[in-house]
């Protein structure tokens, strides 16, 4: 019997991640429209990315020989019709080519680059890790979720007496989350949105964290029972805890897509796992200090994280990333 | 066994009948509250165009919704008098080509139509056959979330206004980019000087904060004129940014930059075609 | 069935209510559903309408639950009472955003999550599931005030402090300690409240233990 729940839970996996793959590839295939780019001459441009703000780095296969700025058009994809003013356009010999823009461009933004001489079309969008890794930093730390979003605190103050606890918590939590974060995207955009049922979003995600941490608590028992006795405790709190459940509900207010959406749940979960990690670090140090009475246990807790949050604040000076 | 599959049983036909009478009520009430939302927005929104431009209501409004087609490479333009379906189609290739020009045939509920990405909209108002101002609706990325704005520009283009619609930025710090004092000072700029406007963390001298304080409570004419030595030395200072929020400072700045320059440029084809009817 | 577990006369509505703004006030003695606590409480207004939208949805669902638990099968009654939250909360949710839209806007996804708070489920499960109608309405009514006035507190002694003003309304020029409006500043808040909280109770404690004593040795 374990054998079989043992292969279903491996085919389980392994469903999910093909799944999970396939969308985040289907994520970047090209735009509708994107015409193939190279030209008569057999030039074309290998890489395109924006490398600093206001710089948009080209890589032609030759020299490219109009430099005007005249000749390049590019544009935000978000507003096409307006084209961005370019500054300055500097060459080397080998192909390289830099442009420059009078406004900033950001690294996270798709943009599409039309050159005239000769004819050349090209979306330049970002690459999926600076992506991944933008939005990654973002949720874990910028706006991690204990210390400036302020959820999941109920279990932040009551795990972090004790720092196997709060390391086991971080990772079940993790975990919960990108499944679940993952499977309620899949039902917002392929089945509410179209349905126009948005409005039944608490509903539908708070049924797919209770069946999902439900069959994870059935299966692990019957597959791991050791692993089981360790963490089904936390599994347990996991159903109705907000940090679980708010993953979706931004991923839904944003609008975000299959690597977005992906990223914040990984993201939110690493950043939960460190502040459980760092808050039960020092909660074993203050159990030793000399507390005034009034403030034992949880008031003093609670100065604890305000020390960490102001902290936290320094990240939201990585502009760069939001 | 038999007994426990039979309660089994029982148990998935009450949660089933449960989840089933959940999604009815919760559809009732969608229902209901999604009419009255739809009808106090638009009160609100034209209170809110009315507002920013000093026009009261005999002023007439010409709701102009941009789209794209990303699958044609073509931005289309409906108008029709405000919160009635568009009656007039203007379309444009991406580089300002006209494509096409007449009266539009489309579905009262143009925002679900497939393949059409909406750019916003633009609000030209008259009264009495002049052309009384635009309002243009932009957004942009705050802190926290996105940032829903209107922009109020004179016939001469200068900003009459700019108001926060919705936005999610944290009380007492971003929230209040919301407030008179900071909308306040983009008031009288020239739209052709916007493209060299900064923010500045530098704090706002006490005077000009007293001068935007009363920003909400006079007509904007006669606070132009009160305060004209002020506005004469602001004009070409940066904006000041909120204490401790520089970025949500900057989120609205630019984007009421970026909503202003697309506007002069899409205006400049589109305004020829809209000038007869609006 | 679950009667037999709470004998007696039905408890008092005064009681109750009490017993939800003090003795077990769900933020500061319970120390449950904290996250809104720290969130929303940058101003008193916002502390007010999620508050408020706490408080109907703990009183909706436990009138329901008391009037349908005839029928809720025990064994699935955690997430029929989850569903009953979800329904209200969705409910509540909907009303403010076409009521109170630009208010709402601040605070829409804390609005949400009422769904996950342990505190109602605690309270359908501890009580409404085991109470007659008239008890059960108030005991949500008063932990939704316990709870309402724990947000009112925090958000008075942070806009006060942070922003210089009290429901939108400016009582000092500036901002005196901006420190306050800030995310760091919001657990502080909690911290300094809590810790007056034991303090007061400490020598309410104290006293009535000299009391008491003094009594026995007389």
């Amino acid at each position: 019997m374990p054998r079989i729940l043992q292969l279903f839970l491996a085919a389980l996996v392994a469903a999910a991640l093909a799944a999970m793959i396939t969308l985040l590839l289907g994520s970047f295939a090209p735009a509708h429209g994107d015409v193939a780019s190279v030209t008569a001459a057999g030039l074309r441009i290998r890489s395109a990315r924006v490398d600093r703000p206001g710089q948009l780095r080209l890589r032609f296969s030759g020299p490219l020989v109009n430099t005007e700025p005249a000749n390049f058009r590019l544009t935000d994809a978000r507003a096409p019709d307006i084209a961005l003013v370019v500054r300055a356009v500097r060459a080397a010999a080998d192909g390289r080519v830099v442009l420059e823009t009078v406004r900033p461009l950001r690294a996270t933004e798709t943009y599409r680059l039309v050159i005239t001489d000769p004819p050349l079309t090209r979306t330049v969008r970002p690459s999926r890790w600076s992506l991944l890794f933008a939005v990654l930093i973002s949720s874990a730390l910028i706006n991690n979720f204990v210390f400036t979003r302020y959820l999941g605190l109920c279990i932040f103050f009551g795990i972090t007496r004790r720092r196997d606890a709060a390391v086991g918590m971080g990772v079940t939590f993790t975990l919960v989350m990108v499944t679940t974060g993952t499977l309620s995207w899949l039902l917002y955009r392929y089945v509410l949105q179209p349905l126009q049922l948005s409005f039944l979003q608490i509903l539908v995600f708070i049924g797919v964290v209770a069946f999902l941490v439900q069959m994870l608590d059935t299966v692990l028992k019957k597959t791991h029972a050791g692993l089981h006795k360790k963490f089904g405790i936390y599994l347990m709190l996991i159903t109705t805890n907000c940090i679980i459940l708010a993953v979706p509900l931004l991923n839904a207010a944003a609008g975000a897509g299959a690597l977005e959406s992906f990223a914040l749940a990984l993201g939110s979960g690493l950043g939960f796992a460190l502040a459980l990690f760092l808050m039960s670090c020092a909660r074993e140090r203050v159990e030793l200090a000399r507390v005034p009475a009034s403030f034992e246990g949880l008031p003093i807790a609670f100065a604890l994280a305000g020390l960490f949050a102001l902290a936290f604040m320094g990240f939201s000076g990585l502009d760069f990333f939001r | 066994m038999n007994a426990n599959r039979r309660e089994i049983l029982r148990i998935a036909a009450t949660m089933t009948m449960v989840c089933a009478l959940a999604g009815a009520l919760l559809g009732g009430a969608f229902v209901a509250t999604h009419r009255y939302r739809e009808v106090s927005g638009r009160r609100a929104e034209q209170r809110a165009i009315l507002g920013l431009l000093q026009l009261d209501s005999s002023a007439t409004v010409l709701e102009v919704r941009q789209y794209l087609s990303p699958a044609r490479s073509e931005v289309v333009y409906r108008a029709g008098p405000y919160g009635e379906p568009p009656a007039h189609e203007v379309v444009f290739s991406l580089d300002g080509r006209r494509v096409a020009a007449g009266e539009a045939t489309i579905p009262r509920d143009a925002h679900a139509e497939r393949g059409l990405v909406p750019l916003g909209r633009i609000f030209v108002a008259t009264r009495s056959g002049a052309a009384a101002g635009f309002v243009i609706e932009g957004e942009s990325r705050g802190y926290k979330n996105r940032i829903r704005f209107f922009v109020g520009l004179s016939p001469a283009f200068e900003i009459a206004g700019v108001r926060v619609l919705e936005h999610e930025e944290d009380p007492g710090l971003g929230a209040e980019i919301a407030t008179p004092v900071f909308q306040g000072q983009f008031l009288g700029r020239a739209a052709a000087g916007l493209a060299s406007l900064a923010v500045t963390r530098d704090p706002m001298p006490e005077d000009w904060r007293a001068a935007l304080a009363t920003v909400a409570g006079t007509p904007v004419a006669r606070w132009r004129e009160r305060h004209a030595a002020l506005l004469a030395r602001e004009r070409t200072r940066p904006i000041y940014a909120v204490t401790g929020a520089t970025i949500s400072s900057r989120a609205l700045t630019d984007g009421v930059r970026e909503t202003v320059d697309h506007f002069q440029r899409r205006w400049a084809l589109l305004g020829p075609y809209l000038g007869g009817r609006s | 069935m679950n009667a037999a577990l709470h004998p007696g006369p039905a408890p008092r509505a005064r009681d109750l209510i009490l017993n939800g703004i003090f003795g077990e006030n769900p933020v500061f003695r319970l120390a449950l559903s904290l996250c809104p606590a720290v969130a929303v409480t940058t101003t008193v207004m916002n502390g007010v309408l999620l508050g408020v939208a706490v408080l109907a949805v703990q009183v909706l669902s436990s009138v329901t639950v008391t009037l349908t638990r005839r029928w809720i099968h025990p064994r699935v009654r955690i997430p029929i009472y989850t569903i009953i939250i979800a329904v209200w909360v969705s409910i509540i949710d909907m009303l403010l955003a076409a009521f109170t839209p630009a208010l709402y806007a601040q605070v829409r996804l804390y609005v949400k999550l009422i769904v996950a708070f342990a505190i109602i489920i605690s309270r359908l499960e501890v009580f409404a599931s085991r109470q007659p109608l008239t008890p059960s309405f108030f005991d949500g009514l008063g932990m939704g005030l316990g709870f309402l006035l724990a947000l009112v507190v925090i958000g008075a002694m942070r806009e006060l402090l942070g922003n210089g003003s009290l429901a939108g309304i400016p009582l000092a020029p500036g901002k005196p300690l901006l420190f306050f409006a800030l995310p760091a500043g919001g657990f502080f808040s909690i911290a300094l409240l809590m810790a007056l909280f034991n303090r007061i109770e400490r020598a309410v404690a104290d006293s009535s233990r000299r009391s008491t004593s003094g009594a026995h040795h007389a």
